[in-house]
């Protein structure tokens, strides 16, 4: 149009002035023919164009044309004027397009399609991951050659299908941007070549036997890698290798050799425990085999009927732990005080009666001590004492004396070597690292997987003495504190990229087989020693040659080895040793040593929830995840209880003032209900200070006040609040109480003996004017969340993240209430705030079929599917918002910004092909894993067959250890469905809202200890719940009133 | 009421000297009305420009989270909207009840009426995610074969305030035609007359005319009079639709007009009182005026405590721990508790000035508590939409509202775009009602001759309504 219109409006142009002036154009040559054409008319003749006044035949012509508009340009039309208008357009518009920025994109079909890649279908691969050096078996499910989520291997021991909150977020840290791309020396570009022939080459021609080398590697249990050390102290006998672990197990290891004579570790049944004391043990949550401990745990106490038995558990923590919060009888105790409450146990029990005099006669801590005794008695060879890993060494051996007294070794605890390599040797004592690099006779120095400049106790300056190290190299995955210490920094492979082998808690070996090609040419520790034994350096060859002469000769056993992930039979054996004599009164005379109340706080130092001991410190995904109890995202704080904060006159994000043994640091206080009084937990993992960009600045490192040589805890802490300094901490719950509203509901065992259907009036039908519309065709999702299961770990949280595309937006919007993970876990203390009870209740959209969101919003963006999915029409949303503020879950997430622009290329990949990614102004929420449901019914459908029972299984429901979230079709269950369905403590929160939620809840039922006899009534009940009459006829002993006393 | 009532009028109305004076008042010469509009310019540009800020950049600048999803814009779209509503209330309601005072003031309140609704109309859309997309809300036969949600009160709302606007806009136009006749007969410059000449729509004051004015005036104000009540009562089902405690309530819709009247009239007190000094109203606005929309404040104002009152007690007699909570203690004592009881006390306190006639006729107190009145008013809204969201049913997402400087922008910037509007309402068009007033004077006068010729009492008031209607 316009450019027809640019020629006209050029030729009227000239018209004008022909009109006007006739003889001015002549020189143009069409003036004369106007003339004569206009000589031919009289007044009243009109034209209205020149075209039509000449009448010239290609007017003519151009008239019988239908469209005359679709005309191109006539050549001759062109004048300077038009031509130059429509230069300048196009130039205008030229730039307007390039605003638009199109990415090049490339779109290529396979030359050769591999038969088993289909574009679009997925495939799931058996790998596993180590953590601590203990790995736990995976299935890791990739879209066309690209890993998008991982899941338990369900034929691993350590995984049973579950995964953890590390397991599930390593996807995460595969394509993080900030990981090292390629080799760097002198912090300049280089090549693997130039690495070998410049570091490697001299360091293998060595003539000293080794004596100036000196190997900082993770804790290990790969047979290959162990393989591979051995050849090279063969080569190299003089070769120092240190293991690099501030989370060893260092008491329990000394316990058993003092105990047994060797480092031994307990293996734990909690299958067969019907009483469970756990003293200042996380054995569900953060211990070796917690996903293994947690399964079995909680399937003591599924009480879907109420003449099931119940396991009992008894928990002494210093802060709350996530196996503390399934705890019946929880004793809130200083970290250093656990030994004494242990040899008073033992001593109650029947062991060294020396050990009576360790806890007052009058007291909490009596009445906890005589509550589990009482339990453990009863249930001699069904119960179970276990110990935190880092309490001291007498500790572990008065837990291994009372399982020993009880009759439990053999049957629910037994004794196994640690599967980790040297473990609890002197090479893993960092003091003796630092001993050595003090000595000055290393002169080259290799770290592998380690980062002992950060995560190592700040007296021993590990870091100034690598520095001081000539020739140092660190293979990593981020240039991290060590990295930057050391002239060359070459990439470490992240395990989905890498072969290799790794052994589970129990000793069976895991195979680790890569999914992609390593993105930025990392390498493992095998093909580096390799290299430095100057053998192949290829993953796959070492791999495959180390297991043909350990087991896995043929091709098919390798083959199906790598299929199913894990070699069989390879478990170590265990074995039940006797104590060594005298051992049992030397660790009580130990316990009795430290002073009742030791002067001055107590700060104890933990592993944290979401970064453990700083490896996961750049992962966005588990810094934005909250931790279980305090519910704090980006970054760590000092927990104090209410009444220390009180005396301490803090409240949370206050800055205190931490300084022990001459070492001090600044760190905002969180007040946690069910901390130990006068104690102080500071996590591990923050304050980083290598090149990671997430980890960077977040939180405080706590590795400087930690002295070297003490078990994770030390007294004489002095805590003070520095004036004026208050750092707001990012926290996902404000609010502690349930207010009394029937959110997430709980009994005791007694009350639900008594009433079983004390949830029956928080379910079923209500009065309506309206007909409820019938949900009958087909399959009706639904889901059934046992809150007496849920320990409040968050790996759904992680599944859901990476299943889901739910993005990650920060901790100042975590702070403004804006965090976007589709299910969270709810925390709610209930009685006394010192001694809380905890009850957790995973919360995520109800799938109501009376959705409050659907009717408000207006635009039909979120509808009701008919198989009872509460749907949401991402492209349909403009955004109102009105389904939050109508949703009394307050579950849907709203995309307040576009939380998505800034992914890097690599961070992308990590995107689930299958999910949508939202952008700005909409709403978001959980989906029950739609895409999941979808998948598995175009199977179905494409094979002519009918959903099967459990066909479909949501991301949270997969990865959860206990089994606590159930979830399929009403019209087509499975029977644990169909079970929970008909269990008498579901109901659905805040029922009397109506909205008829398609996920319901299991009533919590907790088993607290009957009030001992009147006579011995000292005991305080410590969940501060109503505690049950002393003599109830149904009494509830331990597994369910079986009278097994 | 024993007290005798300023007139409605002072008496004699000089034309054509009162008709000039009013379309061309010198304060529309003055520095001040200079300064102020710069100022007010001042602050609707950043209003536009935080608005396109806003649009850019997402909803993630404000203060708004889960679970608080509306805050300030939404509570300035329902304070808008409600002042809006006395302009409405004083030209149709009024013109119904054959309150012939109002003569005076409606003009102004009509204007006042409009540019609320501006700003009103304008923050539904900035608050969605994708304000592009707003268009959805209105019932289009789309090519997607997609309707709006009829269920959902929003589009509703769209409806009322459209119908709203378009039904002010006319009425105001309306009442302005014969006017503009004047000031395209009066106005110095030839420029000024020939635009007046258009939108004075040919005018020429016949019979005729004036029959068919009088009637069509009539009936738009029978059709404003029910949009007083149903656009405000939609408003209030935006929150009583839904189930949160605090917004589910049966008492919203009445509760929610009686209080929007009362914010307008506070408004039209708040802009009256300085453009009668400024304009030199006062032989046409007088106290008599002031006074009646004092009375109306009075009025509205125990109508308001009464919602207030029934509200709390509901909560109380409902039995329902979350919704006592919400009312008696999330309000009374949580974290919008200052706000809470600052509002109740600005709104159920002021109003009882005015039982006393000196007060209300005293200018600087009815300004000041109108003031107070309409920051009140301002509060009550975000205490209803932001202390109920931050309340909700489930406590572990609690999470508190902090407004940011975008939010703060925005709302003073609609006051800046408003006093805008109004300020060049002030210059362009006739600010009282000419012909109203011409003939509220006849009648005025018609009423004292009768009375002294046929010895009938002569009101005090002024007020000779022997007729049933004016003109």
């Amino acid at each position: 149009m316009s450019d027809v219109n640019g020629v006209r409006a050029s030729a009227d142009d000239r018209g004008d002035r022909g009109v006007g002036d006739v003889g001015d154009v002549g020189n143009d040559g069409d003036g004369g023919r106007w003339a004569s054409a206009l000589a031919h008319r009289g007044g009243t003749d009109f034209w209205r164009g020149l075209d039509e006044l000449l009448d010239t035949p290609e007017f003519r012509a151009r008239l019988a044309r239908e469209f005359p508009d679709r005309a191109t340009i006539p050549a001759e039309a062109w004048s300077r004027r038009s031509f130059l208008k429509l230069l300048g357009a196009s130039v205008a518009l030229a730039g307007a397009g390039a605003c638009i920025n199109v990415p090049d994109e490339r779109l290529l079909p396979y030359v050769d399609q591999p038969p088993e890649a289909t574009p679009g279908t997925v495939r799931y691969y058996a790998t596993s991951m180590t953590v601590g050096g203990l790995a736990t078996g995976l299935l890791a499910e990739s879209h066309v050659g690209r890993p998008t989520k991982l899941e338990g291997n369900p034929l691993h021991p350590a995984s049973l299908g579950a995964a953890g909150v590390y397991e599930q977020a390593s996807l995460l840290q595969l394509y993080d941007p900030d990981r090292l791309r390629g080799v760097r020396h002198g912090g300049r570009r280089a090549s693997w070549q130039q690495f070998a022939s410049e570091f490697i080459t001299p360091a293998a021609r060595r003539q000293d036997g080794g004596a100036g080398l000196l190997l900082v590697v993770g804790p290990t249990s790969s047979p290959l890698e162990m393989a591979l050390l051995a050849r090279l102290r063969q080569r190299f006998p003089a070769v120092h290798v240190h293991f690099h672990d501030p989370l060893a197990p260092v008491g329990a290891l000394e316990g058993a050799r003092r105990a047994f004579g060797a480092p031994l570790l307990p293996r734990h049944d909690l299958d067969g425990a019907d009483v469970l004391v756990l003293v200042e043990s996380d054995l569900l949550g953060s211990s070796p085999f917690h996903l293994r401990h947690a399964r079995q745990a909680a399937g003591r106490r599924r009480m879907l009927d109420p003449a099931d038995s119940m396991s009992r558990i008894h928990a002494a923590e210093s802060a709350p732990s996530v196996s503390g919060t399934l705890a019946d009888e929880r004793l809130r105790a200083r970290a250093g005080e656990m030994p004494r409450l242990l040899a008073a146990l033992l001593a109650a029990v029947g062991g060294a009666p020396a050990g009576r005099a360790a806890v007052p006669e009058d007291g909490r801590e009596r009445g906890w001590v005589d509550a589990a005794a009482r339990d453990l008695l009863a249930a001699r060879g069904r119960s179970l004492v276990a110990v935190g890993e880092r309490q001291p060494w007498h500790a572990h051996v008065l837990a291994h004396a009372i399982n020993a007294r009880l009759g439990n070794v053999g049957r629910t605890v037994a004794y196994a070597p640690s599967v980790i390599a040297e473990a609890g040797g002197r090479s893993h004592d960092p003091a003796a690292l630092a001993e050595l690099l003090r000595g000055g006779a290393v002169d080259t120095l290799l770290v592998a997987g380690a980062n002992p400049a950060y995560s190592a106790p700040g007296e021993l300056e590990l870091g100034r003495l690598m520095a001081a190290v000539p020739n140092a190299a660190c293979m990593s995955m981020y240039v991290d504190e060590t990295a930057r210490l050391c002239g060359w920094v070459v990439p470490h492979a992240h395990y989905l990229e890498a072969w290799g082998d790794a052994r589970a808690y129990d000793g069976t070996v895991s195979l680790v087989q890569p999914l992609i090609q390593p993105l930025w040419e990392g390498r493992t520790l095998a093909e580096l020693l390799a290299m430095l034994l100057d053998e192949q350096p290829d993953g796959r060859t070492l791999i495959r040659e180390h297991w043909r002469g350990a087991g896995l000769p043929g091709d098919d056993a390798w083959e199906r080895a790598l299929q199913r992930g894990i070699v069989d039979s390879t478990e170590t054996a265990t074995s039940a040793p006797a104590l060594a004599a005298g051992v049992e009164e030397a660790a009580v005379a130990a316990a009795m040593a430290t002073p009742a109340r030791a002067s001055g706080m107590e700060v104890v130092f933990r592993q944290d929830a979401s970064v453990r001991a700083g490896e996961f410190a750049n992962n966005a995904w588990l810094q934005e995840l909250p931790d279980p109890l305090t519910k704090l995202t980006w970054g760590n704080a000092a927990q104090l209880s209410p009444a220390t904060a009180a005396r301490l006159g803090v409240e949370a994000g206050d800055v205190l003032r931490l300084s022990l043994a001459g070492r001090e640091l600044e760190m905002p206080a969180i007040v946690l209900p069910g901390h130990a009084d006068e104690s102080v937990s500071v996590h591990f993992g923050y304050g980083r200070e290598g090149e990671e960009r997430v980890a960077r600045g977040v939180g405080v490192d706590v590795y400087g006040l930690w002295p070297a040589g003490a078990p994770p805890f030390a007294a004489g802490l002095a805590v003070e609040r520095v004036a004026g300094k208050h750092v707001p901490l990012a926290t996902t719950q404000e609010h502690w109480s349930m207010e009394q509203r029937p959110a997430a509901l709980a009994a005791t065992l007694e009350e639900y003996r008594a009433n079983p259907d004390f949830a029956r009036p928080q379910r079923g039908r209500q009065l309506s004017l309206y007909e409820p519309y019938a949900y009958d065709q087909g399959d009706q999702w639904a889901m059934v969340v046992d809150l007496s299961a849920c320990i409040g770990c968050s790996a759904c949280v992680v599944a859901c993240q990476a299943e889901n595309n739910v993005p990650v937006v920060g901790a100042e919007q975590v702070r403004r209430s804006r965090e976007m993970h589709w299910i969270r876990v709810d925390r709610y203390f209930g009685g006394d705030p010192e001694d809380p009870s905890v009850t957790l209740q995973p919360m995520l959209c109800q799938h109501c079929e009376n959705a409050p969101c659907e009717y408000v919003c207006p635009v039909n963006a979120t509808v009701h599917s008919p198989d009872g999915l509460n749907e949401m029409t991402y492209n349909r949303c403009v955004g109102t918002r009105f389904c939050s503020n109508n949703c009394p879950y307050k579950v849907r997430r709203f995309n307040w910004f576009d939380y998505n622009a800034e992914l890097g290329e690599t961070e992308r990949l990590a995107r689930n092909p299958d999910v949508t990614v939202r952008e700005r102004g909409v709403m978001e929420k959980c989906t029950f894993c739609v895409q999941r449901i979808r998948r598995a019914q175009q199977a179905a459908q494409v094979e002519g067959r009918k959903l099967a029972p459990g066909e479909v299984v949501t991301a949270c429901q997969q990865t959860c250890p206990t089994q606590a979230i159930t979830f399929g079709s009403l019209t087509n269950p499975t029977d644990d469905l169909l079970q929970r369905m008909a269990a008498r403590r579901r109901y659905a929160a805040l029922h009397e809202l109506g909205t008829r939620p398609r996920v319901n809840y299991l009533a919590r039922i907790d088993n607290p200890a009957p009030t001992p006899p009147v006579a011995d009534a000292r005991g305080v009940d410590a969940r501060g719940v109503d505690a049950p009459s002393a003599d109830t006829a149904t009494g509830t002993t331990p597994a369910g009133g079986g009278g097994q006393a | 009421m024993s007290t005798a009532l300023p007139p409605v009028i002072h008496l004699p109305l000089r034309e054509p000297e009162f008709s000039d004076h009013v379309i061309s008042p010198p304060f529309v010469e003055s520095r001040r009305w200079w300064v102020l509009l710069v100022i007010s310019g001042m602050g609707a540009a950043v209003f536009i420009g935080l608005f396109f800020y806003s649009v850019t950049l997402g909803p993630g600048v404000w203060g708004t989270n889960i679970p608080v999803g509306w805050a300030f814009p939404i509570v300035n779209f329902v304070w808008w909207i409600g002042i809006g509503h006395a302009g409405t209330f004083i030209s149709a309601f009024l013109i119904l009840l054959n309150q012939h005072w109002r003569g005076s003031i409606n003009r102004l309140a009509e204007a006042m009426t409009l540019f609320a609704l501006v700003n009103a109309g304008l923050f539904p859309v900035l608050h969605l995610g994708r304000q592009w997309f707003f268009y959805w809300l209105v019932p289009y036969p789309a090519v997607t074969g997609v309707w709006p949600q009829f269920k959902s009160t929003l589009p509703w709302d769209v409806a009322a305030i459209s119908t709203y606007f378009l039904v002010s806009l006319l009425f105001w136009y309306l009442g302005l035609v014969p006017d503009l006749a004047t000031a395209r007969d009066r106005s110095p410059g030839l420029w000024r007359r020939r635009v007046y000449g258009i939108f004075a729509l040919g005018w020429r004051g016949t019979a005729r005319q004036w029959r068919q004015h009088r009637s069509a005036y009539l009936v738009l104000a029978g059709l404003a009079t029910p949009l007083v009540i149903s656009v405000h009562s939609i408003v209030s089902l935006d929150f009583a639709i839904a189930l949160l405690p605090g917004w589910h309530s049966t008492i919203f819709p009445p509760y929610f007009v009686v209080g929007a009247i009362y914010s307008g009239l506070a408004m039209v007190l708040v802009l009256m009182i300085p453009v009668r000094k400024w304009l030199r109203l006062e032989q046409v606005i007088t106290d008599r005026h002031l006074d009646g929309l004092a009375k109306l404040m009075l009025v509205t104002g125990v109508m308001l405590f009464y919602s207030y009152a029934i509200e709390q007690f509901i909560a109380w007699y409902s039995a329902s721990p979350i919704e006592s909570y919400q009312y008696l203690v999330a309000r009374t004592r949580g974290p919008y508790a200052p706000f809470f009881w600052a509002m109740a006390a600005g709104n159920l306190l002021t109003p009882n000035l005015f039982w006393s006639s000196r007060l209300r006729r005293n200018q600087p107190v009815l300004f000041v508590a109108s003031l107070v009145v309409l920051a009140s008013m301002w509060g009550e809204r975000f205490i209803i939409v932001v202390a109920s969201l931050n309340r909700g049913a489930l406590p572990s997402s609690w999470a508190i509202y902090i407004p940011t400087w975008v939010d703060w922008g925005i709302l003073l910037g609609s006051f800046g775009l408003f006093l805008f509007l109004f300020l060049l309402f002030l210059r362009f068009v006739p600010t009282v009602a000419l012909s109203e007033v011409r003939a509220l004077a006849h009648e005025v006068e018609e009423g004292r001759r009768r009375a002294m010729a046929g010895g009938v009492a002569a009101r005090p008031d002024g007020q000779a309504d022997s007729l049933g209607r004016i003109a």
